[in-house]
């Protein structure tokens, strides 16, 4: 289905900027990119609800990097605060006291450990009512922000602050990366969609789309973290586009849960490619490397994209696993 | 005999660690010591500050360190900054220890009763570790112009480094560094100033909120923390190559790029952080680097 988009390549990328210079962000943070990047979308009437995160502080008082609104809410409880701030605009217009031209998109604003863990279910909630909103998790796959802790979003074979490589569990994180794209999915949301920095335009047009849709709009977007994934912040953009050129990271969106992959690579790359780059993943190549943890990444990606053509017949080249 | 050490450095530099080692050589030597970092909410690349306090008898102090007796800045862009303002409170005939490639009389010229020495860690760094990480090298310059012994010492740059996780070769690279900076400098004889006991009370000024102040209703107003100064690099445009693809102001994290009304990219300096994101994206290779402060 292909819809009007104002948006085929990146020049198209509007030029206001909601973001001043100076944030507080790490340099080369994927985060505070997605944030400029979705602002830019949505233009000037925003309120951003954050929870807890590295975002907060990005704004922190007397300072704020963003031309709009912004409301801090206790970890668990972004979406209720979102919910807060939909019906007070909602009323105020009802009652004649503010202009429809004064009405705002709101977005939640929240890391992978709120969106996974810590505020799960006020997320689950705000589906459940059909709460008018945008949801953006800057997915950068542990807490960041108090030093590289694991979260449900944590992949396979990670090391992290709480899962550090030991002489017993050499490989650090055991458990899966939570598909937390198919739980919103299984929720009924509307709309759920996956974003990469690096895929710019795929960014712009699923934004857009979403504007087009009422209800929870949720995106997970991938943000490469150079701090807590241990890599030269020059490479951010060249991870994100390493993580979807391996398949790693799928490209997609459900419309009300028919799902639909977006940008489909035609030969996967190995994802050796993408876990050599990083020090969280160090330990699966130095001192020896863990061959059998590096073929279990590797099939899972294998099996999920041969899964994904299947339903929705396409064809891709799965990486040799070794 | 007490002495109090204040490093300040940026987030990610290792002035935490350096404060640590300082108080682990200390320690070995057979001092009591004390050692603590201050953050701030801020990441790496944003001024940071760490304490070492060692003593021969009790230390019963306690808190941040207001007047050193020495202090380590790991970088001199540090000494123009508000933020971090690295000789604030420094004691009579004390010493600060500055990493940078100035001659020292230009650093501090109305403080001629604080000694000033200077030393190009940076360099060194790159050289030896072949990145800009200067825990051990700061702790080598401190250790060394307070006595600490050299066994000491550098006992407590393996056992440290070794805490925080880095692999045996980087140890050993880094204990290497820090033996080439103890080398290049000798041990002072510090006689700092005693300070009055009694501390007093400092009058705080009244801040009315929107009056020389932002208050909570300001918005966009960040680009006055100038984080133009975490940079180690700056990117430089070469206009002739340039084409005004716009990849890079895509992706540039800090809005740092901006097209002016002639449809070409600036790039902000006042703000920009120095990822290189820009220089990685540039199809035609347009962007170079550059070193602040006399890198290469
Ligand atoms: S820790 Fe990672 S996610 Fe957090 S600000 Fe730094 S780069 Fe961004
Ligand atoms: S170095 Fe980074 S912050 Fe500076 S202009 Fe380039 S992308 Fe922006
Ligand atoms: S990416 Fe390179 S060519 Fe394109 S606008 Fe930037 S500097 Fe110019």
């Amino acid at each position: 289905m292909a819809t009007a988009t104002r948006f085929r390549t990146l020049k198209d990328m509007p030029s206001d900027e909601y973001l001043t210079p100076g944030n507080t962000m790490c340099a080369g943070c994927g985060g505070i990119l997605a944030v400029r990047i979705f602002h830019k979308v949505l233009g000037p009437n925003v309120t951003w609800v954050n929870a807890a995160g590295c975002m907060t502080i990005a704004v922190s008082y007397p300072l704020s990097p963003l031309k709009s609104n912004w409301i801090y809410t206790a970890f668990a409880s972004a979406p209720a605060g979102a919910q807060g701030v939909r019906d007070a605009l909602d009323v105020l217009m009802a009652k004649g006291k503010l202009p429809a031209s004064e009405d705002m998109k709101v977005v939640v604003v929240t890391g992978d450990g709120a969106a996974y863990d810590i505020g799960f279910q006020s997320a689950a909630g705000a589906i459940d009512r059909r709460l008018d909103f945008y949801y953006l998790c800057y997915d950068n796959e542990a807490y960041g922000n108090t030093g590289f802790q694991m979260s449900s979003s944590t992949p396979f074979g990670s090391a992290s602050k709480t899962t550090p490589p030991t002489a017993a569990n050499p490989i650090g994180n055991t458990h899966r990366k939570m598909d937390l794209f198919e739980v919103w999915r299984a929720q009924n949301a509307p709309y759920v969609a996956t974003l990469s920095n690096s895929h710019g335009v795929d960014f712009l047009k699923k934004v857009e789309k979403g504007g087009t849709i009422r209800g929870p709009k949720m995106y997970i977007d991938f943000a490469a973290c150079p701090t807590g994934w241990g890599f030269d912040p020059k490479d951010s953009i060249e991870l994100e586009k390493l993580a979807v050129q391996t398949g790693i990271w799928p490209l997609k969106e459900s419309v009300d849960g028919v799902v639909r992959h977006t940008v489909v690579p035609r030969s996967l790359l190995p994802v050796k490619e993408y876990l050599t780059k990083q020090e969280r993943f160090a330990h699966l190549f130095e001192p020896t490397e863990r061959t059998e943890a590096i073929r279990t990444i590797q099939e899972s990606v294998n099996s999920y994209w041969a899964v994904a053509g299947a339903k929705e017949g396409f064809a891709v080249k799965a990486a040799e696993v070794t | 005999m007490m002495l109090r050490v204040r490093f300040h450095g940026r987030g990610g530099q290792g002035a935490k660690t350096a404060s640590r080692i300082l108080g682990d050589a200390a320690f070995n030597d057979g001092f009591n010591d004390q050692d603590f970092p201050i953050y701030g909410a801020e990441r790496r690349g944003a001024p940071v500050a760490a304490f070492t306090r060692f003593s021969d008898g009790d230390i019963t102090e306690r808190g941040f360190i207001f007047s050193p007796d020495i202090v380590g800045v790991m970088d001199d862009s540090l000494i123009e900054d508000p933020l971090a303002n690295p000789f604030a409170g420094l004691r009579k005939g004390g010493c600060a220890v500055v990493n940078t490639t100035k001659p020292s009389g230009t650093l501090l010229p109305d403080r001629k009763d604080a000694k000033i020495i200077t030393i190009d860690l940076t360099g060194m760094a790159l050289k030896m570790l072949g990145k800009p990480i200067l825990s051990s090298g700061i702790a080598a310059a401190v250790a060394r112009v307070a006595g600490v012994s050299e066994g000491s010492f550098l006992k407590a740059v393996a056992d440290e480094l070794r805490e925080v996780g880095l692999s045996e070769e980087m140890v050993k690279k880094n204990v290497e560094f820090a033996m080439a900076v103890y080398g290049e400098l000798a041990p002072l004889t510090l006689r700092t100033e005693e300070l009055p006991s009694k501390l007093e009370l400092v009058p705080l000024a009244v801040v009315v909120s929107g009056e020389g102040m932002e208050d909570v209703t300001q918005t966009g107003n960040s680009a006055v923390r100038h984080t133009g100064n975490w940079r180690t690099y700056r990117p430089v445009i070469d206009y002739r190559r340039c084409t005004d693809c716009m990849i890079c102001y895509a992706y540039c994290p800090e809005s740092a790029m901006s097209v002016g009304e002639d449809g070409r990219v600036r790039i902000d300096y006042e703000n920009c952080k120095g990822c290189m994101i820009c220089l990685t994206e540039c199809p035609l290779k347009a962007i170079s680097q550059s070193g602040e402060r006399g890198l290469q």
